[in-house]
């Protein structure tokens, strides 16, 4: 039952099982500890976001990228590079506004989420609130904008 | 098709169990109950052979009149019986067996709901509910 995930170009391989059971741990931690799942979401996103303003060092130090000159550019290396170096997965983008400066990533099949089914108890809770973090985090670094996510 | 799938715990108390609704629902916990006893003397007559040779699939428990009664049990000790009308004849062993298959494999991935308490009865899990459904009877 378990599956391989590469992770980076150095391809160490590791269980992505240990990895979802470890996000599903923090998160219902988290839900133990504050009760509310309006404060588990901001303190997820402020784990992603201390995440993201590092992860983007090492992105751009691995991906050599380089400066993306419209949105849909960054949206296109945000999906089809990032999302693929680091969880394998390439999440669709839909949804653009009609400025162009709003667009929604799908995630098909999230590692985070394998085996999750949301309590009915928790159902204002965004799960993966910790990437929505990241992005966040990463994008404040390179380009000093103002990201909302709405998950 | 089954008539009654029941989950239970290593310390032999149900953590999911769900019969056709049409029946008498205590006759099947009954039934099930008393099934544990002969899981529990199968587990302990293959124990004294290799223990890693102990298949997981225990086969028929114990046939009644209306009824055949069939057992699988984990390493961890979890055990899924299941209870079958005598009177389907078209159901063969392999189909029993790969029942089990699917029951283990929705057990494990509810286990692996981080939302889920291991020892707790499984109550949430729509996907579990979906899958013991599709293997019960169809009653209107």
């Amino acid at each position: 039952m378990s599956r391989q995930a590469n992770r980076g170009t150095e391809s160490k391989k590791m269980s992505s099982e240990l990895f979802t059971l470890t996000y599903g741990a923090l998160v219902t931690q988290l839900c133990r500890d504050y009760e509310n799942d309006e404060d588990v979401n901001k303190q997820l996103d402020k784990m992603g976001y201390n995440i993201g303003v590092r992860l983007i060092e090492d992105f751009l130090a691995r991906s050599n990228v380089g400066r993306c000159h419209d949105f849909r550019e960054t949206a296109d290396v945000i999906a089809k590079v990032a999302f693929k170096m680091y969880l394998g997965i390439t999440p669709s983008i839909t949804n653009w506004s009609p400025a162009g400066d709003e667009f929604s990533l799908i995630l098909e099949n999230n590692p985070l989420v394998d085996f999750v089914e949301l309590p009915d108890n928790h159902s204002s809770l965004i799960y993966s609130n910790l990437l929505c973090g990241v992005l966040r985090g990463a994008l404040e670094m390179i380009r000093k904008l103002r990201y909302t996510a709405n998950a | 098709m089954a008539v009654c799938v029941a989950v239970i715990a290593k310390e032999n108390y149900p953590l999911y169990i769900r019969s056709v609704p049409t029946e008498n629902e205590l006759k099947f916990h009954y039934m099930v109950h008393t099934s544990l006893d002969v899981v529990d003397e199968k587990i302990s007559a293959m124990g004294k052979a290799l223990v890693d040779q102990r298949e997981l699939y225990l086969g028929l428990l114990y046939p009644t009149e209306d009824y055949k009664v069939y057992g699988y049990v984990t390493n961890s000790k979890v055990k899924f019986v299941m209870v079958v009308d005598a009177s389907n004849t078209a159901l063969r062993d392999n189909e029993i067996r790969s029942m089990f298959r699917k029951l283990h494999n929705s057990y494990t991935d509810v286990m692996c709901n981080p939302f889920y308490d291991p020892g707790d009865r499984i109550q949430s899990s729509r996907a579990f509910d979906g899958m013991v459904t599709s293997m019960m009877i169809q009653v209107c």
